[in-house]
This record gives C-alpha cells, structure tokens and sequence, in this order.
C-alpha cells in the first residue's frame, strides 16, 4: 500500500514538473528561440531549421555543445551562451512537445 | 502593430536637402537598394519611418554601430523586426549601418497618377472566365474572414492574405500579395471582390470566388488609408510617402483623380500631410479621409470633378475612424490630444471631441447596442500612467465610462450576438500575449485570454459565435475561440498574423452593430 502510494506521488510529481518545464519552457522559448526559429515552423524565407516536434534529448545535447562552443556557431553560441541547464531543459521540453 | 511615424517637418528637410545629395557612389546605391529590398517597407523608402523607426542619420546619431549590428542580425524581441542573420552577410550588414548612419531623411518621392496608371498589373484579362459562385464549400460569403499574414520579413512566400470559412475555420484561399498584407476592404455593392492593400500600398483587386489576384496597382510607397465606396464602383487610397490620395476605379483599378494632402492645421501651420484613414459609408456617396498631420478630414464627393470639402482643426495628428448612425456619423481618433472627434458627414462639421485615453487607436472601432444605448468602445496606446477603454454614447456623445485594462490597446471587436467586447493589450512584455474581454453590460473586464505571440486584431465571425485573434510577431497562428465559452477551438498556422478582417463587415458597417439597422439607416438616409 505504502509503495504504492508513493509510485503515485512519484508520477505526479513527475507529471507537474514536466508540465511545469513545458510552461517555463514556453516562456523562454518565446523571449529566446521564436524570433528566429518561429513556434511550430520558422518563417518560409528564414535560414533557421524549425525545431518544433524534435526529440527534446537532441536538444538539449545540441544547445549544451553550442553553450560549451564544441559545436560552432557565433549566433547559436552566443544565444546558447545565456541559457541554463534548467533554461535547456525547459525549451527542449517545449519544443519536443509541439507538433510540427 | 502599432503606426509610430510622427510628425515630419519634410517641407523644410526637404529643402535642406541639396539636389543630387544622393547621387553619391556605387556604394551609396548598392547600400540603398539593400535597404530598399529588406527594410524600407517597414522603416519607409524615404528613411521616414512607417510601422518601424525613421531610420537616418539624424536618428541613428550616436548609436553604437556594434549595438546596431546586434538588432539586425537577431531581430529586436516583442516587436516586428526579424533576424537578418543568414539572409545578410557580415559585410552587408556593417555596411547597411554605416549607410544609414550616415543618409539623411530623403525628401518625399514622386509617385504621380501616370506612375500609379503604369503601374497596373493584369493576372485575369478576361473577368467572364471567372467561375459564377465560390468553387469551395460556403454557406454565405460573410463567413469569410481575411487575415492579413505579413511574413516575418514583411515581404516573400510568408507575405499573403489568407481566407478563412470562419464557421469551420479551415483556410479557403491564399492570395500572394509579394509585401506584407496590411488591410483588406471588401466590395459592399458585390460579394465577390477583396482588396487587399500592402505595406508598399500595392492594392490587389481579389477574387473571393476563385481566390486569386485578378490585378493589382501601385498607389504610393507607403501607408494603410484603403476605402470602398458604397456602391462599389471607387476605391480611394491614402500614402505616408508620398503625401497623396488617388481615386481608383474599382473595376480596373485605373486612377481617376490624386490629391496633394496639405493644409492648414490646428496650431496655423501650412502643412504636407500623411493620409490617415480613408473610409466610404453607406450612407452617402462619398469618400472621407483624414489628413494626419493636417488634422483635417476631407469629405469627397463622388461625383463630377470629385470636389472636396475640408474639415478643419479636428485634432493633432489624426489617425484612425469608425462610422455609427448609419454611417452619418464619424469618430476618428487624434493621437497628440487623446480625444476622438465626432464628425457630422452630413452637415460636414466637428459635433463634439471626447476624451479618448492616451494616444487613441481605435483600430477597426466597435459600437454595439446595450439596453437601447449605442455605446462605442475606444482603444488606445496608453502612453501613460492611465491605461482605459473609453466607452462612449454615441447617441449623446458623451463618455460613458473609462474601463481600466491591463495595458496600451489597439484594436476592439464586438459582435451584437457575442457577450464580450475584445480588447488586445499591446504593451510590450508579457501582458502583449493577451486579450482582455469587457462584458457588454457591466462595462468591466470579466476575463483575459493568454493567445501567445504578441496578440493583437481580434475580430467575431460574422455570426457572432466565434472570435478570431492573430497570435502575431514571433508567434504564427491565428488562434479561434468560442465567444461565449471562451474556449479554444481551432489554431491556424501562418507567418506573423496581423489585421483580421470579416467579410460580414459589409453589413455591419462597424463592429458590432446590427445589420438591420444599418440596413434601416442605409434607407433612410436615401
């Protein structure tokens, strides 16, 4: 009984932080990616992949390799740059949970 | 989107200007047609400003190049300017800043009725090959909506008018419009036509049948004013640059006559003047425009010669109207003295200024009937302490009550079947995701809707049920509730929403009223 009442706590827990970095996600996502990489899709005439639908562990790995600049790019590794573990986790998240 | 061009004094820039200033090197041109190509639909060809800042060197003076550099390769957060990295290179972008740091404010171009007539193109030359009804699935015409998709760069494949079945809310049409789409008017005399009015005041006449541009013409460089007139044979346009009206043909879209915006304002200055709104009303057969600087309002009539009738001193920097009363009566709104003017278009004369909040926008306007009363809701910028949506009787003209609202608000939407009056707060941090909705009858802020984006345009379905909200800037939806519940019921996806505008306007004159009595007030005023 015991431990069955703690898996249910684990799961909520689980399902409100995940609700929570999707919200926080959503936020930072806005302030931070949108302008260039749009919501669901980038504009037709950007340069910028559209990243909504995309498997949240590639982003993060992808923002964390532009952060450490491993991964090359003077804009991403800028933008990357004032992002924190929490920030990554939230936008990927969010933007894994989108459909494309 | 909010219009921020102030007053210019160009007379007197304009002759400071030596002649051939601008003929400078390869250089100089090579920067001003980049500029032209990716920045001037927004910030003006003349370097005057538009929807975004003048930028010249009076503007730029002493700005850090590098902070410079910065804008315009990410973009500037919660406002329109998109991020030109990838689409300029490092060397083109260092040499736009220097360029505009270093280029005055250009005296107004020339843009005459022999370049508006050159400027018609052709799509379909012959009309009767059009098919005789929508070749989609529609109940009634009124059911379509348009909203203007400006494209994030202002101009490309984002850059459409995009037509809704709003009691589906699935897209009809698409019509390309090459600069972002700014307005769409509707012909009131024949349901099949749209004109849709672009950031570079191209007008494209649009067939709703068949969903596709059937000609277009290039009125001026720049500017919103778009009219139709009552019997749907006249367009009139209005330009920011240059400062000019042109009558059109609506058929052929063939200029028939321009006019010189200038006058005297209300401080006693000869002034050139921007066009403000331009509006036709189904209660005459006329034209009205607001010369924004002027701060007069022109009452054309449609007839022999088009003669004018100038309406002065009715405010400081006028912008934009809504009609009431059968379309007898105007409320246009004046920026520098917060108030909206009532004007009479029949008697041809100001009836009364009331306050309006600070910096009035009253975008499409709303009046909507409460208890017998006509009540009129006014939004506006809020560049102060006091942020308030000023609701009037339009009957009596007076104020009826200053709502407090979460922010600066552009653009109002009411419905006589919907219970809420829509405001879109546009204050720029997080209250811009939302639109605050004003019970009718209670005259208070009851909900507000978190749409995303930067949230602006709401506008009812024709029948009232459903309220549409472009989710604009960084956000690419078109986001549809139900207008009692409140609840989300569709998202549609495109580039940078903005204006939104329901064909049932053709009956309701302005937002929110009835069509029966503007099908009374129509009558009576024959």
């Amino acid at each position: 009984m015991k431990l069955i009442f703690a898996g249910v706590l684990a799961l909520l827990s689980a399902a409100s932080a995940n609700a929570a970095s999707i919200y926080a996600g959503q936020v930072r996502a806005a302030a931070v990616c949108s302008q260039c990489h749009g919501i669901t899709v980038p504009s037709a005439e950007a340069p910028f992949p559209s990243l909504a639908g995309r498997d949240a562990d590639y982003l993060q790995t992808a923002l964390k390799q532009y952060r450490d600049k491993t991964r090359k790019s003077d804009i991403m590794n800028a933008i990357a740059g004032s992002l924190s573990d929490a920030d990554i986790a939230h936008v990927a998240a969010y933007y894994a949970s989108l459909k494309p | 989107m909010k219009i921020i061009k102030k007053r210019l004094p160009l007379i007197v820039l304009t002759a400071l200007l030596p002649l051939g200033a601008q003929a400078a090197t390869d250089d100089a041109q090579k920067f001003h047609q980049l500029f032209e190509d990716n920045c001037a639909s927004c910030h003006g060809s003349d370097h005057g400003g538009f929807l975004a800042p003048a930028l010249n060197s009076e503007t730029l003076k002493g700005r850090s190049p590098t902070a410079l550099r910065t804008i315009i390769m990410t973009g500037s957060f919660d406002t329109l300017m998109p991020p030109f990295y990838g689409r300029l290179n490092d060397d083109q972008i260092r040499g736009l800043v220097k360029h505009l740091q270093t280029t005055p404010k250009l005296p107004n171009p020339e843009w005459t009725i022999d370049d508006i007539k050159k400027s018609i193109k052709v799509y379909v030359s012959d009309e009767s090959t059009l098919p005789a009804k929508p070749t989609y699935d529609i109940d009634n015409i009124d059911n379509v909506i348009g909203v203007a998709a400006r494209g994030k760069y202002g101009r490309g494949e984002g850059s459409k008018a995009v037509f809704i079945n709003s009691t589906t809310h699935k897209v009809i049409g698409e019509v390309p419009t090459g600069t972002a789409a700014h307005i769409i008017d509707y012909n009131p005399a024949n349901p099949r036509w749209a004109y849709v009015k672009t950031d570079t005041a191209e007008i494209y006449k649009v067939d709703l049948y068949s969903m596709q541009a059937v000609r277009s013409v290039k009125t001026g460089y720049n500017g919103p004013g778009l009219g139709v007139s009552r019997d749907g044979k006249y367009i009139m346009a209005g330009s920011f640059v240059p400062h000019n009206a042109v009558i059109l043909d609506a058929d052929t879209l063939e200029p028939l006559k321009t006019f010189e915006l200038e006058g005297i304002d209300p401080d006693g200055k000869q002034v050139s003047s921007d066009s403000g709104m331009v509006i036709g009303t189904p209660a005459d057969d006329i034209f009205a425009i607001a010369l924004e600087n002027a701060g007069q309002v022109w009452v054309v009539d449609l007839k022999d010669g088009f003669p004018v009738t100038r309406i002065t001193d009715v405010g400081r920097h006028l912008h934009d109207a809504f009609l009431t009363h059968g379309g007898q009566k105007l409320m246009i709104a004046s920026y520098d003295d917060s108030i909206v003017a009532a004007i009479d278009l029949k008697e041809r004369k100001i009836i009364k200024k009331l306050e309006a909040g600070c910096v009035p926008h009253v975008g499409g306007g709303s009046a909507v009937v409460v208890d017998g009363r006509t009540l009129g809701f006014g939004t506006n910028f809020g560049d102060c302490d006091k942020t308030v949506v000023s609701v009037w009787d339009l009957d009596k003209m007076e104020v009826v009550k200053q709502i407090p609202v979460s922010g600066g608000t552009e653009s109002p939407a009411a419905h006589a079947n919907a219970p809420y009056v829509a405001v879109d707060i546009i204050s720029k941090d997080r209250r811009a995701r939302t639109v605050q909705l004003i019970d009718k009858k209670t005259l208070e802020v009851v909900k507000t809707l978190d749409v995303g984006g930067h949230a602006y345009f709401p506008e009812y379905s024709a029948d009232g049920k459903f309220l549409y909200v472009s989710a604009g800037y960084s956000g690419d939806e078109v986001v549809v509730y139900d207008s009692t519940s409140l609840e989300k019921v569709a998202s549609i996806s495109m580039e940078s929403p903005a204006g939104i505008f329901s064909h049932g306007r053709v009956r309701y004159m302005t937002r929110g009223l009835s069509p029966d009595e503007f099908a009374n007030a129509a009558q009576g005023a024959k």
